[in-house]
């Protein structure tokens, strides 16, 4: 039996330098390696936990998450782009890592759209504005208003320079003409305390950060910066509908290095998509405050496209730079 | 009543057989990765992260939990007999505490550190009891000019409590500032000091550098030294118990850590660590009573006060983590994600959404403690044994294990070489006689400092006198002030600088 199954392992070796489209069918022949460029627990990592079981499942396979954190998710990417094209390293990429990061980083090692084949648009996460319960506004227009009345007097906390928390808040200064001085923290964690005394005023933070503070009275919620109404939140209605076309979500994205066999994306995509659409998945991801996307691998790429166009420009016009 | 009422929902949850092993696995795990060097809290919390996924949340958050507070147990076992912190928060514990072990004192230390320990353990889980709600209003008062208050008085603290040459102990802290100076600057984004390495970027981590410059460095040193003058003191251990004039000295100042750990572990950026510097300052600042053991020779106050300190510490940072959802260090830190693979997102709704997790959790600290002190006292053969091992065959296991650690936490082989380095820069600071400690409070301190004196100016529009119009940091600022003259006063600086006469 074991000398069988040695020889059918020489053939089927032999078969996929032969022939990539055979490589395909045998793929995956063992485990998976998901790089995720972000520590350990962080919503970016719970993610793929959540994922890559069913996902392993559907490929029959399992899918081992390698946690390389570090330089805003720089070091994990750079790792996934410069691995071999065979489909057993994977890429967990976010806002960060490919909409903002080559706009405010202008020497990554690695180019986001040439050094990457792009697989599927796995989840959004939108925010939420969050102001203390003190706060004159109880709307995204009175919050405007209140700021109008109050130039120059508002604060605003981020978890740093150049991260999506601190874009969303300057997309919204700049929709809104508000003018607001810029708070930065290390991690929303720790603005929290200082949002709910009323230093600062006002804050965009992910859903599972922000809703307990808002269902304990603490903070107020007025709107979620999806595009639309999100089912994550049915009760907030969308900052668009105050300021029209007004979207800031942090996207997840699977992605492969670059020249990865078509015939291998459309497997890992498929996987990805039935995976997304479990039930039990669906509703681990909601609790993480994301939704779940099904996509093709070139609806990813412009989507995500578009999404780092825009964040150039607010960077080049709000001035923000890294360097 | 509420709170007896509250205790009992928790002791119910707790009292289960599997919660009740979950309970003492986190126990044993926490000492084993405590007394040996390089392994911390934070690397193993983050190794079993993965494995707590299967079990149910009360279970696993029981089991992590032990872990943390093992490990301040453990660490102090290494620092006392083998003059090496198992663990960052014993730091402080080895200058005395080895000492001690020197004068074959080494048993009335163990003890010293496992009773003032579990008395700490026990007061920390009453007030996490009683006080969490209350005490988190507290956490609001703190913006950030008060913030950077406290660091300025935490900073002078330092410099007093560092021994020896004043000089040294200021450049050791200007040291750690700087250290602390690279990495991305919060405020514009931009990267200092990386020289264009991405790992750089992130800045140097605080287990590197402890781990290179007390981990490696000692045992580039032990190893430089011939045979027989190698400093593992396990035979000497025997009769444990102190004497009663031990316990005059110790009682007082377990208390004063107690208190003293209990207040600071709520602040953000406190914890064990900062607790046990405090403590052994404020112990070095009372008077000595005649007879007395000066401090840095061996005196028990110095072990007794930073071990209950850091464990009531380590019990109320809890406090920020269950009442606001705030981690006050990176151990809470992975609690969150601890707490959020299992659904449940930590902040103040946990203790009404979820009673039977928050207040198990609570008790289960009470009984953890129980089971500490008897792993640690009766049981402490076992882990001398641990270290009784040559030190030919224990120092490759150090090395590996903190190579393990430093790995585990970023996955990165950078880390590992970045420890090799610190290793060496840590032996030099032992060939030149600079006591490392005050560089890792400057390096803790740095960052936060700078960081919060900016917010706190961007906040006030560039106005300074912000920091002595707001009633908390003017009164810390006046403390620090007071220190200083302390410190500088004709009197006190001879009679200091007469404690600290180089060996």
């Amino acid at each position: 039996m074991k000398r069988n199954h040695f020889l059918q392992g020489m053939a089927l070796a032999l078969c996929a330098v032969a022939a990539p489209a055979a490589f395909a069918q045998t793929y995956p022949s063992k485990p998976i390696r998901l790089v995720v460029p972000f520590p350990a627990a962080g919503a970016t990592d719970l993610f793929a936990r959540t994922l890559s079981q069913k996902m392993g499942e559907k490929l029959g396979t399992t899918i081992v998450i390698d946690n390389k954190p570090g330089a805003g998710g720089a070091i994990g990417s750079d790792l996934a782009a410069k691995a071999p094209a065979d489909g057993y390293t994977l890429l967990l990429a976010t806002t960060s890592t490919h909409s903002i990061g080559p706009a405010i980083n202008p020497r990554l090692p690695y180019d986001t759209v040439r050094d990457f084949t792009p697989i599927a648009h796995v989840g959004d996460a939108p925010s939420i504005m969050l102001v203390p319960n003190t706060s004159p506004a109880k709307t995204v227009r009175e919050w405007i208003d209140f700021a109008k009345k109050n130039p120059g007097k508002l604060n605003y906390a981020s978890s740093g320079n150049g991260t999506i928390v601190q874009l969303t808040a300057e997309l919204f200064k700049s929709q809104a003409g508000v003018f607001v001085t810029h708070i930065p923290y290390k991690g929303t964690a720790l603005a929290i305390p200082d949002l709910i005394s009323g230093k600062v005023d006002v804050l965009f933070d992910s859903l599972p950060t922000g809703m307990p503070h808002v269902r304990d009275g603490r903070l107020r919620a007025l709107g979620v910066t999806s595009l639309k109404r999100s089912a994550l939140a049915p009760d907030l209605p969308a900052i668009a509908d105050t300021l029209p076309g007004f979207e800031s979500n942090t996207w997840f994205g699977l992605y492969g290095p670059k020249g990865l066999p078509p015939e291998l994306v459309a497997r890992v995509n498929t996987a990805a998509n039935q995976a997304l659409a479990d039930p039990d998945v669906r509703d681990k991801l909601s609790r993480l405050g994301i939704e779940p996307t099904t996509s093709t691998p070139s609806q990813l790429a412009t989507m995500v496209a578009q999404d780092a166009a825009k964040w150039k420009k607010i960077i080049t016009d709000r001035k923000i730079t890294g360097d | 009543m509420d709170l007896i009422t509250n205790l009992s929902i928790g002791f119910n949850a707790a009292f289960t057989l599997q919660n009740l092993i979950y309970c003492f696995v986190g126990c044993l795990l926490g000492t084993l990765i405590g007394v040996l060097p390089g392994i911390g809290p934070v690397a193993t919390i983050a190794m079993l992260l993965p494995a707590t996924y299967a079990l149910p949340p009360v279970a696993a958050l029981i089991m992590l939990a032990g872990i943390y507070y093992g490990s301040q147990y453990g660490g102090s076992t290494t620092a006392i007999l083998v003059n090496l912190p198992g663990e960052s928060s014993s730091v402080v514990t080895v200058i005395d505490g080895h000492q001690m072990a020197k004068q074959g004192r080494a048993g009335p230390a163990l003890a010293a550190a496992g009773l003032g320990s579990f008395f700490a353990g026990c007061f920390g889980t009453l007030i996490l009891a009683a006080f969490a709600p209350p005490l988190t209003e507290l956490a609001f008062k703190f913006g950030p000019a008060e913030y950077f208050s406290l660091m300025i008085l935490g900073l002078i603290g330092a410099v007093v409590l560092a021994s020896g040459s004043l000089l040294k102990a200021i450049s050791m802290i200007v040291l750690g500032l700087l250290i602390g100076l690279v990495g991305t600057d919060v405020n514009s984004g931009v990267a200092r000091f990386s020289f264009d390495i991405p790992e750089l970027t992130d800045g140097i981590g605080f287990i590197v550098i402890a781990m290179g410059v007390f981990g490696y460095g000692e045992i580039i040193a032990n190893l430089s030294r011939p045979e027989e003058e190698r400093q593992v003191f396990t035979a000497k251990v025997e009769g444990l118990w102190p004497t009663r004039d031990d316990f005059k000295h110790m009682l007082p100042a377990v208390l004063r850590g107690t208190a003293l750990g209990s207040s600071l572990g709520i602040l953000p950026g406190g914890g064990a660590l900062l607790s046990a510097f405090a403590a052994y300052t404020l112990e070095k600042k009372m008077k000595l009573k005649p007879g007395e053991i000066a401090f840095g020779k061996g005196n028990i106050r110095g072990v007794a006060g930073p071990e209950a300190a850091n464990n009531a510490g380590a019990q109320t940072s809890f406090i920020p983590l269950l009442t606001l959802g705030i981690p006050p260090n990176p151990v809470m830190a992975l609690m969150v994600g601890a707490m959020t693979i299992h659904n449940i997102q930590p902040g103040p709704q946990v203790m009404t959404s979820n009673p039977e997790l928050f207040w198990g959790l609570i008790a289960s600290m009470w009984i953890g403690n129980a089971m500490l002190i008897v792993l640690n006292l009766p049981l402490i053969g076992i882990w001398i044994k641990l270290l009784s091992i040559p030190y030919r065959w224990l120092f490759p296991a150090i090395v590996l294990f903190c190579a393990i650690g430093v790995y585990s936490t970023n996955n990165n082989v950078f880390d590992i070489w970045m420890v090799a380095i610190f290793g060496v820069v840590g032996y030099t600071f032992i060939k030149l006689g600079c006591e490392p400690a005050p560089l890792l409070l400057g390096l803790i301190l740095g960052p936060m400092m700078e960081e919060n004196l900016r917010r706190a100016l961007l906040l006030s529009r560039g106005d300074w006198s912000v920091f002595v119009t707001r009633p908390i940091s003017l009164g810390l600022l006046v403390a620090a002030v007071l220190l200083l003259v302390i410190v500088l006063l004709p009197s006190v600086k001879s009679k200091r600088e007469e404690a600290f006469v180089e060996d």
